[in-house]
């Protein structure tokens, strides 16, 4: 039985076989995609579709008339973005039946982004959802296929192990401030050296409520100009060990040959505040803090092998669970499915 | 269909002593299969067991005619009552993650393991209510701060591991189900003041029985109570001191909440040995009226 949902299809290119200088080329601005949506939708002889447009994916969602109707869509495409159709079709990917519903599913769950379990992409779907409703180029299949296909991610998300644990220096070391002061908002941080993950992970910090930084560098310059951009104050670099008993979080970054605290000067700074705990992120290579200091009581000395190796066993354990994510998701694709031949059966009727 | 029913205060006991190892089981099984873990459910588990107690010590109560402290069986539920109505109270105000599970362990234990040992509830004879006013709230307000004493070594056992995990660089398992040090922190020093005033208000009820009747007063309970007493302010003053701070002041917590506990047993002992024996059925097995037709 030919029925109408056998030209689901999707058309795309992404991260995967597509490389950054032709990503770039296809890539489309915001009116770009409204545009072709509108095209695709009006121009030929498509039911439905949905385009979503990011910095590592195109896929065009459609329901046609006919399953022909795919390369009518590829060449818009590559009319519009002036790109030959055999180099597109060289990289291009496209799906149809239930193997589409799998894909947008897995997709929207992240399994498919090159961070995998990334929520990122979730929210670029919802919007490219959302301003398809707005253009009215959707109706009861796609409306069904993205609300059953977010709902899937979530549970996918939930039941397994794909988008917990961090996975980033900075959102590790998040993390871990978390599970030593709770609230952070009241947490202060101290910033020595002006190094770049320390940057990422001080604003990791400040995305999470930190409003108290303080920046110290050789050069005050840099530490003014780093200040300025967190938002904090600098202090100057003689001077912040006689500070260091105000700061929560120390986070080190230097270029310096040698220890730049060891652990008589953390003593010193932790007998001013004993009943407080002190959070040492020690990013540089070689080592600013002494590692002995981890003995310290109330101090957490984490260096950048304990933030990676976290990172890493995080990373293998939402690889590990792809596939019970991916069960859960087929489980959700097949059942949409069923749903939706039976709807075009009664219809039909 | 009811008609043969009857619901003893000991079955409702037990009954809330299951829900209670329901709620820890729950935990245990959160923490083997990694899950996300429902407040909502744990707190459910608990609520409905304390509901059960409450109905079990007001029979208990009916039938002895004064406040349930009169045997180490009745010492546990009360205890195990008093811990679970604290949290039901904490638990939701200040959001400590996991709570739930560690209480639901230490009730399940009290309450479940008092019936291990049949002897334990053994029949006492109870004064009037009027004349032991002032004895019964002193009992009262000693055992709640015991109560308050327990969830205060529970809230240092979970600073102990936080804290060890967080040294040993461990981040999965319980480690992410737990509280920031900082909180539990907090939560100890609020525990331990609390738990301090209740017991000294206790003391001081329980100075009125005895300077009334001074022979009636075991010398043993009377120094036990004291030194239980007096170790809680000293921890309390070391802290406020900050000599005995985080790991120390969790680790002298939760020894002195045990020492609190091995001391009920030989008061208890001492009580029961002056009591003349009855060899008598459980007189505290009050059954409750079916619903009649």
């Amino acid at each position: 039985m030919n029925t109408v949902l056998e030209s689901l299809f999707i058309l795309g290119i992404s991260h995967h076989k597509t490389p950054l200088d032709v990503r770039e080329r296809l890539a489309l601005t915001e009116a770009e995609a409204t545009e072709l949506q509108k095209q695709i939708y009006l121009g030929t002889g498509i039911r439905e579709c949905v385009v979503l447009n990011t910095c590592n994916r195109i896929e065009i969602y459609a329901l046609a008339e006919d399953l022909s109707e795919l390369a009518v869509v590829r060449s818009r495409l590559c009319l519009m973005k002036g790109f030959p159709e055999n180099a597109f079709a060289e990289y291009a990917y496209s799906y149809n039946n239930l193997q589409a519903l799998q894909h947008i599913m897995e997709v929207s769950a992240g399994l498919d982004s090159q961070i995998i379990g990334e929520t990122e992409i979730l929210g670029q779907l919802k919007q490219a959802y959302t301003m398809a409703l707005q253009a009215n180029t959707t109706d009861k299949v796609l409306n069904r296929v993205f609300e059953k296909s977010f709902h899937a991610a979530k549970e996918a998300r939930r039941k397994t192990w794909i988008t917990r644990g961090q996975i980033s220096i900075g959102n590790v070391s998040v993390d871990l401030a978390a599970r030593i002061f709770g609230k952070l908002s009241d947490s202060r941080i101290l910033l020595i050296g002006s190094g770049e993950i320390a940057e990422k992970t001080a604003q990791a910090l400040k995305s999470r409520g930190v409003r108290d930084i303080s920046v110290s560098s050789r050069t005050l310059q840099n530490a003014c100009k780093l200040a300025g951009s967190l938002e904090g104050t600098a202090i100057h670099f003689d001077n912040f060990k006689n500070q260091l008993h105000h700061f929560d979080i120390i986070i080190c970054s230097t270029a310096a040959p040698s220890l730049l605290l060891d652990k008589g000067c953390l003593l010193k700074a932790m007998k001013q505040r004993p009943d407080q705990p002190c959070f040492i992120i020690d990013l540089a290579l070689p080592r600013d803090v002494d590692p002995s200091a981890d003995s310290i009581e109330n101090v957490y000395l984490y260096n950048l092998d304990d933030l990676s190796g976290i990172a890493d066993k995080n990373l293998e354990a939402r690889k590990a669970d792809i596939e019970n994510a991916r069960r859960i998701l087929k489980k959700h694709a097949w059942n949409l499915w069923l749903q939706l031949r039976r709807s075009e059966l009664m219809r039909r009727v | 269909m009811f008609e043969n029913f009857t619901l003893t205060d000991r079955s409702v006991f037990a009954i809330a002593a299951a829900m209670y190892g329901a709620g820890f089981f729950y935990g245990c099984r959160i923490l083997r299969t990694d899950r996300p873990y429902s407040r909502t459910v744990m707190f459910s588990l608990l609520l409905g067991g304390f509901l059960m107690q409450t109905l079990g010590l007001n029979l208990r109560g009916t039938a002895v005619r004064a406040c349930p402290l009169g045997n180490p069986f009745e010492i546990a539920q009360f205890l195990g009552w008093s811990l679970i109505l604290l949290f039901l109270i904490i638990g939701p105000a200040f959001r400590l993650r996991f709570l739930g599970f560690f209480t639901a362990g230490l009730s399940t234990l009290l309450t479940a393991g008092a019936f291990l040992v049949p002897a334990w509830d053994y029949v006492y004879v109870s004064k009037t209510t009027g004349e032991n006013a002032w004895i019964e709230l002193h009992a009262a307000l000693a055992l709640f701060s015991y109560g308050i004493f327990g969830l205060l070594s529970l809230v240092s056992i979970m600073f102990l591991i936080q804290e060890q995990g967080l040294k040993k660089k461990q981040f999965k398992q319980i480690y992410q189900f737990l509280p920031s040090v900082q909180q539990l922190d907090l939560m100890a020093k609020r525990l331990l003041i609390g738990g301090l005033l209740l017991l000294s208000a206790s003391l001081i009820f329980g100075a009125v029985f005895w300077v009334k009747d001074f022979e009636r007063v075991p010398v043993f309970k009377l120094t036990a109570t004291c030194l239980v007493w007096l170790g809680y302010l000293t921890i309390f003053t070391l802290r406020i001191r900050k000599k005995l701070i985080n790991r120390r002041h969790a680790i002298a917590s939760i020894g002195l909440f045990i020492f609190a506990m091995a001391s009920l047993w030989p008061i208890q002992s001492l009580r029961s040995m002056k009591l003349p024996p009855t060899g008598a059925a459980l007189t505290s097995q009050v059954p409750v009226a079916a619903p009649s037709r």
